[in-house]
């Protein structure tokens, strides 16, 4: 559960790093993107913006100009005797006015008395005199003159144009009817939200704006100071282009939401989020993906390790348990020695006694067999714990082991045959031969299939098998369906003197030396219990040819 | 069995005592050695047929003892007895010339069996020299 705990975690993390790893330089280049994308939009805006001014204040000029340029060429064609007949101007502002756009004509000589009138106010301006009107000096001046916007008759927004002629002999000033100027602010380029008007110096509307602002607010006020060309403010939300018109006497305001205008940045930025997640989603699942493979990696890696741990873990104990065993055989070989020699000396002297003085012959006779019977037997153990029983690392032979297991297995399988035990042999057909110590496999095969005869009892089943493993070595399993071992003695069984048999029954030296062989010829061996039930000994050992060399 | 000289070498007294006496016993003429050195020291002034030499002894051990035998007296036949772990050290045993090797506990009676049979052989390899010394003396005129 730990293990899987750990695993998981992991898994978790590696999956985390690698996400990181892919997605913020993602996100990063994103929202790098993103913001680029934006400020160009912006740009883009502001610059349409700026165009849009030029061409509203050519617009503007031109029709301002127009109206001058048509009072102009009146007083330039008409003499003030003319124009000063008040049916004379009615003709004109008939032929004049078919727009409808011109409200009333004046005709002021230069003192500034009313000569003639055409409009609707004739009755309260007849006969006024203009001399102090601010702009009436203004023309006499400048030649020409156009007031700010005023609401006039009906509350339509009025603005006036007065021209005189290159004499100065008399004024002519119309009333424009500005609903067409109006019109000419509109665009679609500023939007829903988005508002035109004209301002004069003071900041007083001229015309109406869009949203229904009545004056002009602060920060818009702030923008109107003097300066040439056209002046595009964006404060964040609004973009404000400005430009004065009419010899800087008004000012152009047109303003836009940026909001309103991104429309196509909102777009492309979308397009983007979109392939960016999909493109992280994509990451995340190959993460993941990467991720898994590791982790399986890792756990098998894990797996081997561990386990290749637990043999040279095995390896090392069995290998200190042998050189503990030896030096205590050896120890003990000595005083096994003395024991016997002095017994011998004994056996040897005894004869020479004197049998009517000696009343207890027989028993001393026996008693000595006795020494020597058991030093013999003491001695047995220390041997085969030393190794000495086995003969000496006689020269390798060819061995088939399909041959040699079918022959340990007849050594077995008439006492087998008594308890119902069967041997089933599962052989690989096409196993190679190897150079090694037949008989001492043979010890080893005998070793393993009496342990299983035992641990079977009564009508139980051997399975011996050969293979060949993936690395080409031989694999050599001995298996049984008896009780199996209790996990507490797996680790201990190849251990000299450990026996699960009776006392006296067993020396507990069949595995340890059955594991020393298998060791001294190369393999391994290694015992597991089955999942249905009873355990299997597993010896591999290399195949070794006559030209490899070991 | 024929009468014949044994030295016994081993560093343990008791043993080695007991040893010489129960071969004495048996008909044997035996000397005792407590290590290597007074061993090639006995080989050198007497007469000896078969060393029966412990491998593991204090100081110069068997298989120095066996080197030194094998340049000193090379007929001498030389049976290796261990109590050690010492497969290895019999086979290098043997193949410095040992006759054989036995290990401890062993009882009297195989113990004179194999000192016999080293005797066997010694005895045979110096009628083989003593007969090619003949010829070699026969052919030689005068």
């Amino acid at each position: 559960m730990d293990q899987k705990n750990y695993y998981s975690a992991i898994k978790v993390r590696l999956t985390a790093i690698f996400c990181l790893l892919i997605t913020v330089p993602m996100v990063i280049l994103a929202l790098f993107t993103i913001s680029n994308l934006k400020d160009a939009a912006v740009k883009k805006i502001e610059l349409s913006l700026g165009r849009l001014v030029d061409h509203k204040k050519e617009v503007i000029s031109l029709f301002l100009k127009e109206k001058e340029d048509l009072l102009g060429m009146l007083v330039g064609m008409y003499p003030i005797e003319y124009l000063g007949h008040q049916e004379n101007l009615n003709n004109l502002f008939k032929s004049l006015n078919r727009e409808g756009s011109i409200v009333d004509l004046h005709v002021i000589n230069s003192a500034g008395r009313q000569l003639a009138y055409v409009g609707p106010y004739a009755s309260s301006i007849t006969g006024k005199s203009y001399h102090d009107a601010q702009w009436f000096q203004e023309v006499l001046i400048k030649g020409s003159h156009v007031s700010d916007i005023f609401l006039g008759f009906r509350n339509v927004p009025h603005f006036v144009v007065a021209v005189t002629d290159p004499l100065k002999t008399y004024v002519l000033r119309a009333t424009v009817n500005s609903e067409a100027f109006n019109n000419l602010l509109l665009s679609s380029l500023i939007g829903p939200n988005g508002d035109s008007f004209i301002v004069n110096r003071e900041g007083k509307l001229q015309t109406p704006s869009r949203q229904g602002v009545k004056e002009l607010s602060a920060e818009d006020r702030g923008y109107l100071e003097h300066h040439e060309g056209t002046s595009i403010i964006n404060n964040g939300k609004t973009i404000t282009a400005t430009r004065w018109v009419k010899d800087g006497q008004w000012c152009l305001y047109v303003k836009t939401r940026i909001e309103d205008s991104l429309a196509a940045f909102y777009q492309t930025r979308n397009s983007v989020l979109i392939i960016i997640f999909l493109t992280g989603m994509a990451f995340l699942g190959l993460a993941a993906l990467l991720a898994h493979y590791f982790l399986h990696r890792l756990e098998i890696y894990d797996r081997r390790r561990s386990e290749l741990g637990a043999q040279m873990g095995q390896m090392e104990k069995m290998a200190s348990v042998g050189r503990l065993a030896a030096g205590i055989a050896h120890e003990i070989n000595n005083p096994l020695q003395m024991i016997t020699n002095q017994a011998g000396w004994i056996a040897e002297l005894l004869p020479d006694e004197d049998p009517a003085l000696v009343k207890n012959m027989d028993e001393y006779t026996k008693a000595i067999e006795q020494i020597r019977h058991h030093v013999r037997r003491a001695g047995t153990i220390t041997h085969r714990l030393l190794g000495f029983s086995r003969k000496l690392s006689s020269e390798k032979q060819s061995v088939q082991m399909n041959e040699l297991i079918e022959e340990a297995i007849s050594f077995v399988e008439r006492e087998a045959s008594y308890n119902n035990i069967t041997i089933a042999r599962d052989y690989h057909e096409a196993l190679p031969t190897t150079m090694t110590d037949g008989p001492q496999l043979q010890q080893v095969f005998l070793n393993l299939l009496n342990n299983a005869v035992d641990a079977v009892g009564k009508g139980g089943k051997l399975e011996v098998r050969t293979a060949l493993d993936a690395e080409g070595r031989l694999v050599l399993e001995f298996a049984d369906n008896g009780p199996g071992i209790k996990p507490e003695n797996l680790k201990q069984i190849f251990d000299p003197f450990f026996t699960t048999k009776e006392p006296g029954k067993g020396t507990g030296l069949g595995l340890y030396i059955t594991y020393d062989i298998v060791q001294k010829l190369g393999g391994t061996i290694k015992v597991e219990n089955r999942k249905g039930g009873g355990a299997v000994f597993t010896i591999v050992l290399p195949v070794i040819t006559l030209g490899s060399s070991r | 069995m024929r009468e014949f000289n044994v030295l016994v070498v081993d560093d343990e007294d008791e043993f080695r005592d007991l040893t010489v006496k129960r071969l004495e016993k048996r008909g044997l003429k035996a000397k005792g050695a407590a290590g290597g050195k007074e061993a090639l020291e006995i080989l050198e002034h007497s007469h000896t047929d078969v060393v029966l030499l412990d491998v593991k002894m204090p100081g110069m051990d068997g298989i120095e003892t066996l080197r030194q035998i094998r340049i000193m007296r090379p007929l001498v036949e030389v049976v290796l007895l261990t109590g050690h772990a010492s497969v290895d050290s019999g086979i290098e045993g043997m193949k410095l010339g040992a006759f054989d090797y036995l290990m401890k506990p062993i009882e009297l009676e195989p113990l004179l069996e194999k000192l016999g049979d080293a005797y066997e052989k010694k005895r045979l390899h110096q009628e083989k020299i003593e007969q090619a010394q003949m010829k070699r003396h026969m052919s030689m005129p005068g």
